[in-house]
């Protein structure tokens, strides 16, 4: 098992190729086929966790920090002037991407289970469904720029068509939207890629090219090699290293994005430029507001088990993207706009939450409260605090869980009724007790209950966030305090819908409904249970996954904390 | 003159004319393919479809082997003194062009027969022989002539093509081309006096053009240089002077597109690659000139290509977006521009290649290159539907296909000439550039969104598709998805081209 990560990334690619060769006599093993590829990624993705060792700590921006590795050079290009520049194929795992594997081989998993039922062209949906999984799992662990844009690209494809041929009736629209609107986010990163890979130089491999023998030359001693020109610009290896490009020493002296000389770009600091353009790239995928337009219509249009993917993982990506890119490679520009991140992630807040108390369609109620969670992302990045940014990841963690909760509960209205408007229904606690049950557990966590795992999530997001101020200063005390707000109408819609779905006398607008009211059978349980549990266990015993989480984030407060000390 | 050439120097002309003919087989395999396709078809009354087909399959395979065996020649040939300048980057161009044409013919095979039999007589063949022979000389040529003379050939064989075949579009859009096309020639002659006039020189690549030029004014070698860039942009298709460009495509059958929309347009940025290393040590801003040229291109093309209705109209309008984004290969300016233009160039020709051989099959079937007409069939015909999200995709320049390492690697070399001269213009163009992908996955996406997301209006279900059709399309389609992965076979062929910088 010395590949995991590749496993992981390679089995929904082998199964989604056995579902296209599988003829159509075979239509029924194709959820099959699919359900087993999720399954064994699931089963390596706890293996993954088992195996990672979170006592090892290290700076964020040295490979040996890095678990379960695999890097091999996948091509090296020489072209005219930019000189040689290196791809490779590299995975590895630490603090702020393992627990997000391990998100998205739960709600994959689940994310099947929900789609037991489809019966319109089944192949094409399953063999898409397993091209996705790869593509999220992969853009998870890649550390490689090159190679997690592929990934980051090319799952807007699969959900295009998942969201466009088997969406509800506007989903031409919502997927076209959908895909515009990420692709001019992948455009900026791509820009920010370009502007990277120019300026950062694989010291490894420039030190084999200058005949150094690297087993007993240490990477410092080429970076200093480098900095005093011995080691001449046109000699240097470029690279796509995302780990390289976290140590300022590996940038190219004179290099627009070079850390010791200050180059503009249109007036500005390039840096800043950069760093912009990533966080407008990721908050677009987050979303944040005001680049949230396109989720609400995307999540209505989306089958429910898509929707859980989209909640549940890809606007994690966003989130994942930032950390990854943005804030360690550009902690400058990091903080010098904190002061802006931590403004939007509050405004995400405020403004999801006041859409959502808006809301007539339940779906889209949701969709609003996750605009409105992925807002103290934002919050809790901005405040450069390791309780802020832990409190960041676990959100994302949490609400991967509880938003995947929400969109499978919206589905069990939908797959009886076809309707999904709130005020179509009343009193449905007396029809369906047993659902009523899983929507007010899944509304409470939702609303931020203590005994549940997004509790935790946003009491670390405001400690984070008040203690910014006197600690680093990245943001002021009331951007925390006017973003409790959210909490007070968090509840509130929540609550409303509960009473006006659920409460009171049983009533549903339309008789033919009665006889499709029925409460949940297995498969919902099987689904939503198992989340549950999950919300409640990371609720109680947090320390299982701080643990994990909280040994990368000591080194990515470090490691962006030293760069911007005067 | 001819009193002081002595008997000797006759001798060693003959003899260099000589050895340059050697050099020039590839071609002249093209002109004995084309006169044999002329006997060919004067001699054979009936059923003549295979014979000319096998002449000029094997005459265009020939004069491949016969580049290729040039490749390993390391020098830079100056052929008939200096009129000619065969090097590595003429080499591949001639390669690519080759195979491009062969590509068209093979298109033209699967074209439906009964509308346009492309191998019935042998004129269709024997004009796109020579928008390839026309072209092959382009990018050879350094000689200011030889440039114009080579233009023509290309232009000439070209309106022919449009208006050949039966229609009366066929005619209209045929005048149309002639006459945009015969003003843009004359512009470019004229310019090309100027250049002749301050210099005294027609070779663009000797010391005397350059330096000639680099004490010439402002204003007298800018109006020189643009009026020569007008005729070269024709060719290319780009902006300001596109606007024959959608309806010569509409008019003309599918293969012809596919030719027009490569040959002409590779050979002019061969050209225009040869022209930039002459006109970049004068005083003109020319990597602002063709910014602004490339920037429009792209906008202009893909606005225009946004509320298209007809596929090969859409595609005409991306071509012209296409010709911006290789036009950054020569805003770039430098040794990775012209490389990336290069690799740029034949991944286009790849991808071109790909997407109009499948919308000959979708034409076959369905007797319309209209969008509407595609409504719902690619759950009748998924596996030729996957292939045009593929070939869609790589048009757009996503990965994982060679679009993407092409748009990847031709905006690194801008970006790498922003690093070095911090002049904005080049920001602007990598930022525009990039954007415009956005505008173009929209209409890029467009036969896809009617294939799978619009549900199926007609009853008739499409007849099935060969097996060997399919299987061709495959093997068009998978070099762009294995050029992502393994894109280092590319780019190590322009590597070694040296352009002399």
């Amino acid at each position: 098992m010395g590949n995991l990560l590749s496993y992981i990334i390679f089995i929904p690619l082998i199964a989604a190729a056995i579902v296209l060769v599988l003829p159509k006599k075979l239509e029924h093993s194709y959820k099959w086929v699919t359900l087993g590829a999720s399954g064994l990624t699931l089963t390596l993705a706890i293996l993954t966790i088992l195996k990672f060792d979170a006592t090892k700590t290290g700076a964020i921006s040295s490979e040996s920090t890095l678990q379960l590795v695999e890097k091999t050079e996948w091509f090296r290009i020489s072209l005219g002037s930019i000189g040689s520049f290196s791809v490779d194929y590299f995975l590895g795992v630490d603090g702020i991407n393992l627990s997000m594997l391990l998100l998205a081989a739960i709600v994959l998993f689940i994310g099947v289970i929900a789609s037991w039922n489809l019966k319109k062209k089944r192949k094409g949906y399953f063999s898409l469904y397993l091209l996705l999984s790869s593509s999220v799992l992969g853009c998870f662990v890649a550390l490689d720029f090159f190679l997690f844009y592929l990934f980051f690209e090319f799952m807007l494809l699969p959900m295009y068509f998942l969201i466009g041929i088997w969406g509800g009736p506007r989903r031409e629209y919502a997927a076209i939207k959908f895909f515009l609107y990420t692709l001019l986010g992948s455009i900026l990163i791509l820009i920010v890629m370009i502007g990277l890979y120019n300026s950062v130089y694989d010291p490894v491999r420039t030190g084999e090219m200058a005949g150094y023998n690297m087993s007993s030359t240490s990477i410092e001693q080429i970076q200093a090699l480098v900095k005093s020109g011995q080691i001449e610009t046109e000699r240097l290896v470029k690279s796509f290293n995302m780990i390289y490009m976290a140590d300022a020493m590996n940038y190219i002296p004179g290099s627009v994005l070079d850390n010791d000389v200050i180059k503009t770009v249109f007036g500005q600091p390039a840096r800043w430029m950069a760093f912009l353009a990533l966080l407008i790239g990721f908050a677009i995928k987050l979303p944040a507001v005001p680049f949230h337009t396109w989720l609400p219509d995307a999540h209505v249009e989306a089958p429910t088990p898509i929707s859980v993917v989209l909640a549940g993982i890809l606007l994690k990506i966003g989130g994942y993207g930032l950390i990854r890119t943005a804030f360690i490679m550009f902690p400058d520009g990091a903080y010098h706009y904190s002061w802006m991140i931590g403004f939007f992630g509050m405004l995400a807040i405020i403004y999801g939450a006041l859409n959502a108390l808006a809301q007539k369609d339940l779906k889209k109620l949701i969709a609003y409260s996750s605009v409105s969670h992925m807002g103290f992302v934002l919050l809790g990045l901005a405040a450069f605090t390791v309780e802020g940014v832990t409190g960041a990841v676990y959100q994302m963690f949490s609400h991967g869980l509880i938003s995947s909760m929400l969109f499978l509960i919206a589905g069990v209205i939908y797959d009886r009724t076809h309707d999904r408007l709130i005020e179509n229904y009343g009193g449905l606690s007396i029809q369906m007790p047993k659902f009523a049950v899983f929507v007010g557990i899944a509304f409470f966590a939702s609303l931020g209950l203590p005994g549940f795992s997004g509790f935790i999530a946003e009491l670390m997001v405001f400690l984070g966030a008040f203690k910014s101020s006197h600690v680093i200063g990245a943001i002021p005390s009331w951007m925390p305090i006017v973003a409790t707000l959210g909490l007070v109408l968090g509840a509130g819609y929540y609550l409303w819908t509960f009473q006006r779905m659920f409460l009171g006398q049983f009533w549903v607008k339309s008789k033919e409904w009665l006889p499709e009211m029925e409460d949940l059978n297995t498969r919902e349980y099987l689904m939503l249970v198992p989340l549950v549990i999950l919300i409640i266990i990371f609720g109680i015993f947090p320390s299982l996954l701080l643990n994990l989480i909280e040994n990368g984030m000591g080194g990515f407060i470090e490691h962006i904390t030293a760069s911007i000390n005067p | 003159m001819m009193t002081l050439l002595q008997q000797g120097d006759l001798s060693t002309k003959l003899e260099q004319i000589g050895e340059s003919l050697t050099w020039l087989l590839p071609e002249v395999t093209l002109v004995i393919t084309l006169i044999l396709l002329i006997c060919y078809d004067l001699i054979f009354k009936k059923n003549k479809s295979i014979g000319l087909a096998t002449i000029s399959f094997v005459g265009l395979g020939f004069s491949i082997f016969l580049s290729a065996l040039q490749w390993n020649q390391e020098s830079q040939l100056n052929l008939f003194d200096g009129l000619l300048h065969l090097d590595k980057l003429a080499i591949i161009l001639k390669i690519l062009f080759c195979t491009v044409l062969a590509g068209s013919l093979i298109i033209a095979v699967k074209a439906n027969q009964d509308r346009d039999d492309f191998f019935e007589s042998s004129e269709l063949n024997t004009l796109l022989l020579g928008v390839l022979i026309g072209s092959s000389f382009m990018v050879m040529s350094t000689n200011l002539i030889l440039i114009y003379l080579s233009i023509e050939v290309v232009s000439i064989s070209s309106y022919a093509l449009t208006a050949i075949t039966r229609g009366k579009k066929k005619a209209e859009a045929g005048l149309k081309y002639l006459i945009f096309g015969a003003a843009a020639s004359a512009i470019m002659l004229y310019g090309m006096s100027w250049l002749y006039g301050f210099t005294g020189s027609l070779d663009i690549s000797s010391e005397t053009f350059i330096s000639g030029l680099q004490s010439i004014d402002i204003v007298p070698l800018s109006i020189a240089g643009l009026l020569t860039l007008a005729g070269i942009l024709f060719k290319l298709g780009a902006f300001p002077m596109h606007i024959w460009s959608p309806d010569v495509y509409e008019a003309a059958p599918i293969p012809i597109v596919n030719t027009f929309s490569v040959i002409p347009k590779l050979a002019a940025l061969g050209v225009l690659i040869r022209l930039s290393l002459g006109l970049n040590p004068s005083t003109i801003d020319w990597p602002l000139w063709i910014s602004i040229t490339a920037i429009a291109s792209m906008t202009v093309g893909n606005f225009s290509a946004l509320w298209q209705k007809d596929i090969k109209r859409m595609l005409a309008y991306s071509s012209i977006a296409q010709a911006g984004f290789l036009l950054v290969g020569i805003v770039a300016n430098s040794e990775a521009g012209f490389e990336s233009l290069l690799f740029y160039g034949m991944i286009y020709g790849l991808m071109n290649l790909g997407a109009f051989y499948l919308v000959q099959l979708l034409e076959n079937k369905t007797g319309s290159t209209q969008f509407e007409a595609f409504k719902g069939k690619g759950s009748e015909i998924p596996y030729l539907g996957i292939l045009t999200v593929i070939v869609m995709i790589s048009l757009t320049g996503l990965p994982p296909t060679a679009g993407f390492n092409a748009k990847l690697f031709i905006f690194s070399a801008v970006y790498e000439t922003y690093q070095i001269s911090a002049n904005p213009i080049y920001m602007l163009v990598l930022i525009i550039g990039l954007i415009n992908t956005v505008i173009a996955l929209f209409y890029y996406l467009k036969l896809p969104y009617f294939m799978f997301l619009k549900s199926n209006s007609s009853q008739v279900p499409l007849t099935k598709y060969r097996l060997s059709e399919l299987i061709l399309g495959t093997l068009l389609i998978t070099p762009l998805l294995l050029l992502f992965f393994r894109s280092d076979w590319f780019v190590d062929l322009v590597n070694s081209i040296n352009f002399g910088l």
